[in-house]
């Protein structure tokens, strides 16, 4: 009957929501106009229309002859239809009927989609496939036709009619709700919940409908103005209630004929009746909280004043004359939000392998995405400077950026499996860029990708080009992104945490992979992980940041060997890898705390909340100091500690551990991470 | 695959089936009797006895229904009760007039659901929120009232096409195109803003993927990663829903049938509702649920060429 296809239910398939979270969710309904507008006039039309024979200015047949096919006037608001009668009153009195039997038909349709999506969730597999198998069957049948087949049968009985559209439409209804309650059952405290010998039909009621609410709600919303629609249209057809009885589909059937001499009549009921549709579906958009759908994602950059500002200083006197790659001050933020790097410097010379290392959130990443100019929406570089080969990058427009991506700069990630287009083969992902870059034809394009997955370890060149991303291992999988990057031959890769996603030997693999390709190719590589021992065995440089700042630096050696800064040694000294003929520790050491969100940092030593070795001091900022020759550290005590041979070491068992300075406030560990992680 | 075919054709042949079970049960159910609406109305008692028995009504269901399937078989839908036309036949002439409106108005939407959908996304912004409000008040505008609409503007304001009538193709075919552009336009509304809701979301989605970082740093030019990665990750969805919608403007021609006088499968079936005359019901049913199997399974082979991970597992 209408251009809604009964699926479009399935659009709002919305995350089934733990009931903790659900809190929020009526104020936030009517945060969105539309689902004020949604929920107030389906109000006002529910209220109007049932109350109509109590309010209405004249009876629905009431003919006045010398007013017909009138205008809006005082004594009828709406104007009259051919017979003189007032429109007003006509609609709301046909109002009660398609809003009961849409109802009805929402009833019936949840009634029984509703428990059985609750059984095939719990009762498992098969059971799952009998009931999926006979509403697939339904779903396909054409619920319009039938509907009319009904009439034929039974005659103009619409409150049938609509029952039997419900039995149709139950189907949808269990397809989608089926989803969010498999889901839901998936979550551990419905598990806990069965564990705790609570009944079947408890856990249902307590733990998986309260989370199906949301998602009922929404589909209830769209569905009943989809049943609005139907009964509208059924009643233009000529089957709903006949003459003289109003109803909102023949009264625009009617109106139709008059549309030569008198078309305003078609205005007020069609607009009753679009809007009660709108109101629904705005309800339902509101609830599923799409209307934020429509976000800009156009990217907006903050000047970068600061930077250029930052990088005329030290122009033209790099520290290391030989750096191909030279960060200072460089400075990252979310667009009228916190920092979340500050102050990073470091230097890379060609051939060299540079390591940032640290716990998640520290802004490692951010760092790594700042080379490329590739950070997410709404973050951007704002200060400091970032010189390539000379060139300064921080700042540098879009389409510049886009010359040096992938042909001077190049970056693998750290998820392989979802780093290529799930929807080409692995030869036209290898040989579009490879004719971009090097200007070849495709047949020689096509020996060249051959050839470069053969150079990253590849025997079955062939058979992977024809492949597509789905039927390729992790380590296959980060193999190919590393000849990617390579196809425009770049000087620089940046490589954000290439291994974490991999297993352990296939880690090994790759990163013996990198290094091959520094000794043969001259490569530089900034290498982005958590993992020390990555450090140790493919970096010469690192650098150790800590909340959104580089605490350390200095070569790998160094660091690694002697490191200075108490965040360094923690790390160390939680590190499970245990150098050769060393013994193997009993307990690892632990950092009490997590790190601070952006936006919450301390003031002074960032990382003094969860230093064993902080004084009062630590709380007033610092400069960093020159360390590792080179490098430099960012802790006040330093040479104390140095002093002290002071180590972070393991905590006995059964100790409380106990972050240093009682001055300091504890890390907050509820704060959320800004949605940005590292 | 071939079990994966196998599966969907034994759906297929399933789905039909329970449509014939059910209209045919249905229609036994009734308390009119099939002589009682050939005899028409005021006819004695005996003589609608005699048409029931004359129609092998009194025979048990299961011989009428072996009776019926041996007949659907060989194509034959058998006669009106009304005027004794011949249904498969009438069916076969009505057919295109249905498929041809669905068909362009399908296609309609497509394009200008893409178009709409890919600018709400890629452009964001005031242009993307009022892509979406008004795709949501689009798709929630009653089609019988956008219809009538349009007549009073296209048809009486502009006078660009006929406001009701149909041309055959065969006798005149710009007048035909011009007969169904009314009808064609006005599926298209509600049609055009569901496919711009479903590539909107689509490739608002895909503009969000990890690949397509990937792409970025790799220097990839921006329309390229928008209409060749993005737009083909977005595709799946957006052709689904294409035939969803083929099969929703099919049921919708009832409506779009009536109102512009088109001599179609819809305007068959209120004829037939409206005068009880169960074969041709039945019939329409038939052909209806044909049409929607067919299009889904055509649909799976699409979504399976577009999808490699559906091609190759």
């Amino acid at each position: 009957m209408s251009v809604i296809p009964l699926d479009a239910a399935d659009e709002v398939a919305t995350e089934p929501v733990p009931p903790a979270r659900r809190r929020r969710g009526l104020p936030g309904l009517l945060r969105r106009p539309g689902g004020i507008f949604g929920a107030a006039w389906l109000t006002f039309v529910i209220v109007a229309s049932l109350t109509a024979p109590l309010w209405r200015p004249f009876e629905p047949g009431q003919q006045d002859t010398a007013n017909r096919l009138a205008l809006p006037s005082a004594e009828h608001w709406l104007g009259t239809d051919p017979l003189g009668r007032d429109l007003l009153s006509r609609i709301f009195t046909a109002g009660s009927l398609p809003l009961l039997s849409s109802a009805l038909m929402l009833v019936v349709a949840f009634g029984i989609g509703l428990p059985l999506a609750l059984i095939a969730a719990e009762r498992g597999r098969r059971v799952e496939r009998v009931i999926s198998r006979v509403t697939e069957v339904f779903l396909a049948l054409p619920a319009t036709i039938l509907l009319l087949a009904l009439i034929g049968v039974i005659g103009n009985r619409l409150y049938p009619v609509m029952a039997v559209l419900g039995v149709l439409i139950s189907a949808a209804v269990y397809r989608v709700l089926l989803g969010v309650a498999q889901s839901v059952r998936q979550r551990l405290y419905v598990d806990a919940a069965r564990v705790n010998g609570l009944g079947s039909l408890r856990v249902n009621l307590v733990h998986v409908l309260p989370s199906m609410a949301t998602v009922v709600a929404v589909q209830a919303a769209q569905l009943f103005g989809i049943g609005l629609l139907i009964v509208a249209g059924l009643a233009f057809l000529g089957f709903g209630p006949g003459e003289p009885e109003p109803s909102w589909g023949f009264m625009i059937q009617d109106a139709s004929g008059y549309i030569y001499t008198s078309p305003w009549l078609m205005v007020p009921t069609g607009l009753v009746l679009a809007l009660t549709v709108v109101a629904a579906n705005e309800l339902a958009d509101a609830l599923a909280g799409r209307a934020a759908g429509a976000r800009g994602t156009r990217r907006r950059r903050r000047p970068l004043r600061r930077a250029v500002a930052a990088a005329a200083v030290p122009d033209g006197t790099p520290a290391d004359p030989a750096a191909v790659l030279e960060v200072r001050d460089l400075t990252v933020s979310v667009d009228d939000g916190p920092d979340l790097v500050t102050g990073v410097s470091f230097s890379l010379r060609q051939g060299q392998v540079l390591g940032l290392v640290g716990e998640s959130g520290c802004g490692k990443t951010m760092t790594a995405r700042s080379l490329l100019g590739l950070l997410p929406d709404g973050v951007s570089v704002t200060g400091g400077s970032i010189r390539w080969q000379g060139r300064e990058l921080a700042g540098l427009p879009e389409t510049e950026l886009n010359r040096i991506r992938g042909r001077e700069i190049a970056m693998i990630s750290q998820e392989p499996m979802v780093a290529l287009d799930p929807m080409f083969s692995i030869a036209t992902q290898l040989v579009g860029p490879i004719r971009r870059f090097r200007e070849v034809g495709r047949s020689q394009a096509k020996r060249i990708a051959a050839e470069l997955l053969r150079n990253v370890g590849i025997v079955d060149a062939e058979r992977v080009l024809k492949s597509y991303p789905h039927q390729l291992s992790g380590g296959m999988a980060q193999r190919v992104c590393i000849a990617l990057a390579l196809t425009g031959e770049p000087q620089l890769l940046v490589a954000d945490e290439p291994t974490t996603a991999l297993d352990v030997t296939v880690q090994a693999e790759i990163l013996s992979l990198l290094r091959a390709l520094v000794r043969d190719t001259g490569l530089s590589v900034v290498i982005v992980s958590h993992d020390l021992g990555v450090v140790a065995d493919i970096c010469d440089d690192v650098a150790v940041m800590y909340a959104g700042q580089a605490v350390e630096s200095g070569t790998a050696e160094a660091v690694l060997d002697a490191p200075a800064h108490p965040y360094t040694m923690a790390l160390l000294g939680a590190n499970p890898h245990v150098p050769e003929g060393e013994p193997v520790p009993e307990r690892l050491a632990s950092i009490a705390g997590t790190v601070p969100p952006p936006g919450s940092w301390p003031t002074g030593c960032r990382f003094a909340t969860r230093c064993r070795f902080a004084q009062e001091k630590c709380t007033v900022p610092f400069p960093a100091l020159p360390a590792h020759g080179a490098g430099s550290v960012l802790c006040i005590r330093v040479d104390e500690l140095s002093r002290e041979h002071a180590t972070w070491t393991p905590e006995r068992a059964g100790d409380e551990i106990q972050p240093g300075a009682e001055v300091l406030a504890p890390a907050d560990e509820t704060a959320p991470t800004a949605g940005v992680s590292s | 695959m071939l079990a994966y075919v196998a599966k969907r054709l034994a759906l297929a042949v399933g789905t039909v089936l329970a449509a014939v079970v059910i209209v045919f049960l249905l229609v036994h159910a009734s308390d009119t009797t099939p002589g009682a609406v050939r005899a028409g109305a005021g006819a004695t008692a005996e003589r609608v006895a005699a048409e029931n028995e004359a129609l092998g009504w009194n025979r048990p269901l299961w011989v009428q229904f072996t009776d019926y399937l041996g007949q659907l078989v060989q194509g034959d839908l058998g006669t009106s009760l009304v005027d004794g036309r011949d249904i498969a036949a009438d069916l076969a002439d009505r057919l295109p007039v249905t498929a041809s409106i669905a068909l362009f108005a399908t296609l309609l939407s497509g394009l200008v659901g893409v178009f709409l959908g890919v600018t709400a996304a890629v452009r964001g912004g005031r242009l993307g929120r009022l892509i979406t409000t008004g795709s949501g008040v689009a798709l929630s505008l009653p089609a019988f009232w956008v219809g009538i609409l349009f007549v009073y503007l296209l048809s009486l304001q502009l006078g660009w096409f006929p406001a009701t009538g149909y041309t055959e193709f065969s006798s005149d075919p710009l007048g035909w195109l011009s007969s169904i552009a009314i009808p064609v336009i006005t599926l298209a509304v509600g049609g055009a803003a569901i496919i711009a809701r479903t590539a909107a979301a689509g490739m608002r989605e895909a503009l969000t993927q990890e690949h397509i970082r990937t792409l970025r740093a790799m220097g990839t030019p921006r329309w390229r990663i928008r209409y060749v990665h993005a737009l083909r990750y977005a595709s799946v969805p957006v052709v689904s829903t294409l035939g969803i919608q083929f099969i929703a403007l099919f049921g919708g021609s009832v409506i779009i049938e009536n109102l512009f006088a088109l001599p179609g499968l819809g305007q068959a079936s209120q004829v037939a509702a409206s005068s009880s005359d169960f074969p041709a019901l039945v019939g329409v049913v038939v052909v209806a649920t044909v049409v929607v199997v067919v299009t889904n399974l055509l649909l799976d082979l699409v979504v399976a060429a577009l999808d490699p991970k559906v091609r190759t597992s």
